[in-house]
């Protein structure tokens, strides 16, 4: 992914686009270095206005999932969501395979729902 | 001094209702004008939750509507919407007012219909609920509601090895519960087998650990402290606090602790002049099994850690040493978002008066209220105690 250019401040459609492409994008607060995989007007720990945009890491453990076996309306039932820890930041996403928590999974595709895009992982054999 | 008194309560049956939302707040709201003997005309505002009226039945600006139809249009009157803590928020309002001298008598209530009666099915409310999580960074995954609380159990579960079986006692405690509360959804006796056979919603939950989609409205009658007196049953509002935390989900630090909650005891602890050990006995949000595990710790009524192994020792049940949930939670009392605050103060009201019958537990004069909203992204706590 080397084409993109990463936009310095980073709002939705930027970073949407950014992830259909396969890039994961987030904020870094240069005040206290909190890291965000979901992209806002200001640091959501200190209120900072510098953020910056930055590529987040790609390869991360699992924090918590769940696998949904009653869905909402307009999503097929009997997927797996998970919360996967990314260097210093945290990202929802949905998992390809039967992970648990504390499992090593690297993102591996983007699943779109009416044209808004979320991380898919996969588990990295370690 | 009390920041304000509750002198009237009173709540539909949670459940399935035809009424009308605004037939269904009345069913509410006029036998607790009448528990507190006030008039219509005796009413300076009107705060009421609803949470999604305008998703599932089209209906908004609701508050004036509402108060027309109960006899008190004119008044001063607005409706909160902040998910699932929504009519607790009302009622912080109403406290704020009445103890500003602002206003006297102020009604405060909720009213929601969640149940196919609205002429939605499980998919479409399913996605309405999870319209409280982010629109654009969640709710394009598919994640679902209890998938929310499952994703907040897990990793509990994971921290402090709080297992299915422990977070099936408390849903077999609920419905006992539930079993003495005339106005509950549901409520008989079950076990934790039943729990763990029923099908799978968002693992770890079964579905008997979530709450059912409920029809209902409840009403509070807050008045200031200085009048108080004048009414038969007044019981004080000594402390309500309200914490938030960080949305979405991903973001928030730590998922067990539920900040929000935490946030909101310890402002309501402090405002009321107690500590978690004064508690006699607690209402709180027990949308998932596990959310009620999570609360009891936030509340600082256990130990963190201890919330799963107490519920299976049976200790919160309502001849334990710390009562959760007498009225049957929204696990068996039922859910009817707007209405799920107010209700819970209804239930402290009737236990802090001795009237909760079947229920009753024995010699208690402090209880609390815990409400969450969201995915834990806002909670209020409430302290109401037996007037001095």
């Amino acid at each position: 992914m080397s084409q993109l250019e990463i936009p310095e401040f980073l709002d939705y459609a930027s970073w949407s686009e950014a992830l259909k492409d396969g890039t994961l994008l987030g904020q870094e607060c240069a005040d206290c270095g909190h890291q965000t995989a979901a992209p806002k007007a200001a640091c959501v720990r200190c209120g900072s206005r510098d953020i910056s945009t930055v590529e987040l890491e790609t390869t991360g453990e699992v924090y918590s999932e769940s696998t949904i076996a009653v869905s909402p309306i307009g999503f097929d039932a009997g997927f797996q969501i998970a919360i996967v820890q990314l260097g210093e930041a945290k990202t929802v996403g949905r998992v390809s395979d039967d992970v648990e928590i504390g499992d090593t999974v690297t993102l591996s595709d983007v699943f779109e729902h009416e044209g808004q895009p979320s991380p898919v992982f996969e588990s990295v054999e370690e | 001094m009390a920041r304000a008194s509750i002198v009237g309560a009173g709540m539909t049956k949670f459940g399935v209702h035809e009424a009308t939302l605004p037939e269904l707040f009345a069913e509410a709201a006029l036998p607790a004008l009448d528990d507190a003997g006030v008039e219509a005309g005796d009413i300076d505002a009107f705060y009421l939750g609803n949470a999604m009226g305008g998703q599932t039945e089209n209906d908004t600006h609701l508050a004036p509507t509402l108060a027309s139809h109960i006899g008190i249009a004119g008044v001063p009157c607005q409706r909160f919407e902040d998910a699932c803590a929504t009519s607790s928020n009302a009622f912080k309002h109403a406290v704020q007012d009445v103890e500003s001298g602002l206003h006297d008598v102020v009604i405060v209530g909720g009213v929601e219909r969640c149940t196919p009666e609205t002429g939605l099915g499980t998919g479409e409310m399913t996605r309405i609920f999870a319209s409280a999580s982010h629109r654009q960074y969640e709710q394009p995954t598919g994640l679902t509601f209890p998938g929310v609380f499952a994703l907040l159990t897990k990793r509990h579960m994971f921290e402090y090895g709080t297992t299915p079986e422990q977070l099936a006692s408390v849903a077999v405690k609920n419905h006992a519960h539930g079993a003495h509360n005339p106005r509950a959804h549901f409520g008989r006796d079950i076990d934790v087998s039943d729990v763990l056979d029923s099908p799978i919603i968002a693992d770890p939950f079964h579905l008997m650990d979530c709450c059912p989609f409920s029809d209902g409205a409840s009403a509070v009658i807050v008045v200031s402290d200085d009048i108080a007196d004048e009414f038969d049953a007044p019981v004080d509002v000594t402390g309500v606090g309200h914490g938030t935390d960080i949305v979405p989900l991903a973001d928030k630090p730590d998922f067990p602790s539920t900040m929000s909650a935490r946030r909101a005891a310890e402002q309501a602890y402090e405002q009321a002049g107690i500590t978690a050990d004064d508690v006699d006995f607690a209402e709180v949000h027990d949308c998932f099994t596990g959310a009620e595990v999570m609360a009891s710790e936030a509340l600082g009524l256990f130990e963190d850690g201890e919330g799963g192994p107490a519920a299976a020792d049976g200790r919160t049940y309502i001849d334990g040493e710390m009562p959760i949930n007498p009225s049957g939670g929204l696990k068996a009392k039922g859910h009817p978002i707007g209405a799920t605050g107010t209700a819970q103060l209804v239930e402290l009201v009737e236990q802090l008066r001795g009237d909760a019958g079947d229920r009753q537990i024995a010699d208690v004069e402090t209880g609390i209220a815990h409400n969450l909203g969201g995915d834990a992204g806002t909670t209020l706590v409430s302290v109401l105690e037996v007037r001095a």
